[in-house]
Order: C-alpha cells, then structure tokens, then sequence
C-alpha cells in the first residue's frame, strides 16, 4: 500500500469539490434540459462574492472591529499561549476570522443566487420553448459577460481569502501508513458531501423533486398538470448557485481567487459528462474516480500530465459509452 | 361553464382560428370535429393557455381566463390530455398518476421542504381518494407499478385519463381519446368518457375524429374547417347541416 493511499485520500478530497460543482450543472440540465457551459464563471463570481465579504469588506472603516477580527481578551490570551501549527492554534486563528467567514459565505450565496435568478429570468426565460440548443448558445455568451463582470467590479490579481473550517495538519496512520491531511480540506469534502446527498435526497423524494423531474421530461405537459414549470426552473438555477457559491468559496480559500476558477467549470463538464448528464449517482462516482486519478497521475507522473491525463479517461469512457457511465439513453449529446 | 367568445389565432401570416364561438355546458360532452389541420389542437391549446389568442376570449365559470397559464388554470379545475401521448415515460403509472395530484397537494417546492410532515399526511388522504376514484374506478389497478413503456397504447391512453381525473377537474379536455384505437379499445374508452360524466359530473370537451364516437356521446358538436366555425349544434342538426356535408364530401355538383 504505502504512499498510494495517501494519494488516494487526496483524491477523494478533491474529488468530493468536483462533485459538487457538478450538482449545479446536472440540476439545471435536468430540469431545464440546458447544459451550462457558464457554471465555471458563476463559481468564480461566488468566489470573488465570497472575496467581498470576507476579505474586502473587512477594511470597511465603519463596519464593528469584531467583523474583521473577532480578539476577546480571553481569545488573545489563548493564542499567545499555543504553539506553533498546533492544532489549538488553527482553532484559535479560524475562530477570529468565524464572524466574516460566515457573514461573506452567507451573503455570497445570497448573491449569486440573485445572479441565476437574474439569468434564469432574462436570459433563459425568454427562450422558452425555442430548442434548447439556443439556452446552450447563450450559456456560451454568458462566459463573457460574467468575465467582463468580474473585470469592471473586481482587479485581476490573485488574492487569498480565509477558509472556511480551521486548518490544521492531521497526523495519522491508516494500515501502518503515515497520512498527512489539512483539516480544511478534510472538512470541505464532509461540506460538499453532505450539500450533494441533501439536494440529491430532497429530489428524490420530495413532491418538489417530482415536480423537477416532470418538467424535465415533459415541459408542456407538465404546465397543463399545474406544475409551475418557471418555478422550477428557477429553482435549479438557484441549487446551482448556492452550492456553486459555496465551492467557490472553498477553491479560493484552497487555490486563491483568481479570474482562472473560471475555467474549472469546463473540467467539471467533462466529469459530469463521463458520469452521465443526468444522473447524481454517476456524476459522484466520475467525479471520485477524476479526483482519484488526478492524484495518482500528480505522483507518478508530476503536475504537467494533471491536467491531461483525467480528461483522456473521460474521453475514453464517453467513446465507449456515449451517454456516460450511468446516463439514461435519451439523454441528448451535445 | 367554459365559454370561448370569438377567438382568433394567428402563426405570422397562417390564420389557425378565425372567430370561433361556442358554450360547453356543465355537465354535458361537447364535440369538436373537423378535417386535419381545422384547427381543433390550435382551439385546444388556446383553451388550456399554451397559445394566447390574438384577440377574443376565454373564461371558465364566469371569470376570463384568457391571460392565464396553463398552471394557473389547472390549478382552475382543467384537466387535459394530448393527442401524441404525454406521459411521462420515466415514471411508473402511479407516479404519473400522483403527479396528476400534484395541483391538490398544497404543499409547494418550499413548503414541502419544511413541512415534511403535513406534504406526507396529505399524500396519504389523497392516496385514497386516488385508489378509489382513479384506479379501479378504470381498471387499472393491475398495471399501477409497471413502466409507461410496457404498456400498449390503449392502456397508455387510459392512464393519460386517469392522470387527468387524479386533478379532480371541473373540465375535462380530451385530444383525440380513441385516435389510433381498434374497435374494443375504443368502445372501452367510450365508455370510460360517459362514466366520468355521469359518476363525477365533469364538463367534458373533446376533439375527435371518430364520427361514430362523436355522434354517440357528445350532446353538442362543434365543426371547424379551415379555422372557421361551420356549424354548431346536437349530433342531429350536424349531420344534417349542408355546410358540415361540403366540408366532409366536397360540394354536390
């Protein structure tokens, strides 16, 4: 066994974030039957949102001290007392910085929920009942006006924001192998598990989730059985955008905020196409076996093949099985 | 009960409908008839929201309802089924059924997020008024669990009008019930229709091809050709109607 393993749990971490990002794109593609070529940018908007409030809003003169830093005396004392990477310290540090991680998590998924409804509203809406290959044409469009949004409100230089849970290393033995993990990552792919088996669940068994899958199958149809087929639409966008919002706020805290989260939605696509468009279970399990992959290739192979490698084996798995691993048959290729 | 008031429907330069006018009373089995392309879906769509006319109206009980969507009016009590089969094929006849339902749950995608308990008691009520009223009330309670697919197309329609009464609706609209039928299907359906009438005392309008179908239930016949209304009357001024016999035989030299 030995180092594989700890490649392995990397994997599964990384794989846990792409899995949900991929909610947002499998969700409006049910529902609405338009694959989102835009979710990457949506998820950098929610990431520079995240950025704002956390970070930016911070050196707001007028906003309370304990907004930028919350240090009661007691929690000063503490921190002068611990050491070093101690996991206590790790505790401490994210504990001052709790106030506008939650404030910046909760207004970044308030925005970019207005963001999708404003999408869903005017840009997709209007297009009811055109082929939906004109949606996809606009969600192209969209990049660059998200892009061109990004560039008016905020500067172009990578900046680093708080995480969301405290970092600290992790230490164990698993097999009688050394592991090694930091804590935020570890408690991101519990977030992104939970977010994904929540909306996945709730869809499922939910009278809401019947009235998703209808309008999926049948738009019409379902309208003349009552559905609101608009609200579910809207619906969708907004699951999108909130755990899209919430994935941009862990890949910047992971990677920096940067205008190139943008393009991770375009490495999602291809996961969740491998997965099957349509399918949460499928798109889980791509998005473990990428997540794997990418780490086993960085560690035999070095970080140039990273990018590569992964989306060769997508590109395998949809030859061989054109509407992915566990898509349904009619699903529609693009 | 529903009343359309000269409509007029228009796709760029093609004129689908041109003034149609008629009364389905409550109750009774009102027919629409025409040759192919007469503008009977056109008419349909406009009833049930999906075209809004460009001028004239619609109104249900006595309310206009001519700019509301087509959730809105079913949540009115109107109930449809579709020519071309629309069901949906991924779910199981009870789930396509319970979606029918769907407009008396009054739980929506929120509330039932939050009141998970009240959606389910509801859903339990509901299930046995669908047992009952649904369900072996057209004899289908053998095929409640099996996949759209499996069934033949007359089951397939026959489970379309049973997603239409779970909505418990004041109107029914029926696109060609029997189109595509043989005979014993047919007469099975035939029956199904006058039950419903009788047993829920739903207004029912249809639009068929089936003359014998048409001539044996309805109680008032609706004739659209090219768009225009020809005639309107009882089964028996229809047949009779000269306008009707041109646009069925062509013109007597």
């Amino acid at each position: 066994m030995g180092v594989v393993l700890q490649f392995v749990i990397n994997g599964l971490m990384s794989g846990a974030i792409y899995a949900l990002i991929a909610i947002g794109i499998v969700a409006v593609y049910k529902s609405t039957r338009v694959v989102n070529f835009a979710h990457g940018y949506v998820i950098m908007i929610g990431a520079y949102l995240y950025y704002t409030f956390a970070v930016l809003m911070a050196d707001v003169p007028w906003l309370p001290a304990w907004y930028a830093a919350w240090e009661p005396q007691w929690l000063l004392d503490q921190r002068a007392g611990a050491q070093m990477f101690s996991v206590e310290k790790a505790w401490l540090d994210w504990l001052s910085n709790l106030p506008r991680i939650v404030i910046g998590l909760i207004l970044a998924i308030i925005f970019s929920s207005f963001l999708a409804m404003g999408i869903e509203r005017y840009t997709m809406r209007p297009l009811l009942g055109q082929s939906s290959f004109a949606m996809i044409m606009v969600t192209v469009g969209l990049i660059s006006v998200l892009s061109g949004i990004k560039g008016i409100l905020w500067t172009g230089d990578a900046a680093s924001v708080p995480h969301l849970a405290p970092n600290p290393p992790i230490r164990f033995e698993l097999f009688d192998t050394p592991i090694f993990i930091f804590g935020a990552n570890l408690v991101s792919m519990i977030i992104a598990l939970v977010v994904f088996a929540g909306i996945v669940l709730w869809i499922r068994y939910s009278s809401a989730g019947v009235s998703i899958r209808a309008a999926s199958e049948d738009q019409s149809t379902a309208y003349s059985m009552g559905i609101d087929v608009t609200s579910v639409f809207r619906t969708a966008w907004i699951i999108a955008a909130a755990t899209g919002a919430i994935a941009g706020a862990i890949l910047a805290a992971r990677d920096g905020v940067s205008p190139s989260l943008g393009l991770f939605g375009f490495s999602v696509l291809a996961i969740v196409l491998m997965g099957g468009l349509d399918s949460f279970i499928g798109v889980l399990i791509a998005s473990f076996v990428v997540g794997i992959i990418e780490a086993l290739v960085q560690w035999q192979l070095g970080g140039g093949w990273v990018e590569v490698t992964p989306y060769i084996a997508v590109l395998i798995v949809i030859l061989i099985r054109p509407h992915g691993l566990f898509g349904q048959q009619e699903v529609e290729r693009i | 009960m529903l009343a359309v008031d000269n409509v007029h429907l228009s796709f760029g330069g093609v004129k689908a409908l041109k003034g149609v006018s008629f009364d389905a009373a409550a109750g009774e089995i009102t027919g629409v008839i025409g040759p192919n392309g007469a503008g009977k879906t056109s008419l349909f769509n406009v009833i049930s929201g999906f075209y809004k006319p460009q001028q004239g109206s619609v109104s249900f009980q006595g309310e206009d309802i001519t700019n509301l969507a087509p959730d809105r009016r079913a949540a009115l009590g109107m109930a449809r089924t579709f020519q071309n089969i629309a069901l949906f094929r991924g779910m199981t006849v009870l789930d396509n059924i319970k979606l029918g339902c769907h407009t008396r749950l009054s739980a929506n995608v929120w509330s039932a997020m939050a009141y998970f308990g009240k959606a389910q008691r509801e859903e339990l009520a509901l299930r046995e008024a669908i047992e009952r009223d649904v369900i072996d009330f057209l004899e289908i309670d053998h095929i409640r669990k099996a996949p759209i697919t499996a069934l033949s197309y007359g089951l397939q329609k026959r489970v379309e009008l049973a997603r239409a009464l779970a909505m418990k609706p004041k109107i029914l609209l029926l696109d060609e019930p029997v189109a595509g039928m043989n005979r014993e299907e047919t007469s099975d359906m035939a029956r199904f229709i006058l039950d419903v009438q009788e047993r829920f005392g739903t207004t029912i309008v249809m639009v068929e091809h089936d003359m014998h179908l048409v001539m044996d239930i309805c109680s008032k016949i609706v004739v659209l050709n090219f768009g225009e209304q020809i005639a309107s009357g009882t089964p028996e001024e229809i047949s009779n109607d000269p306008h009707v016999i041109d646009a069925y035989l062509g013109k007597a030299a």
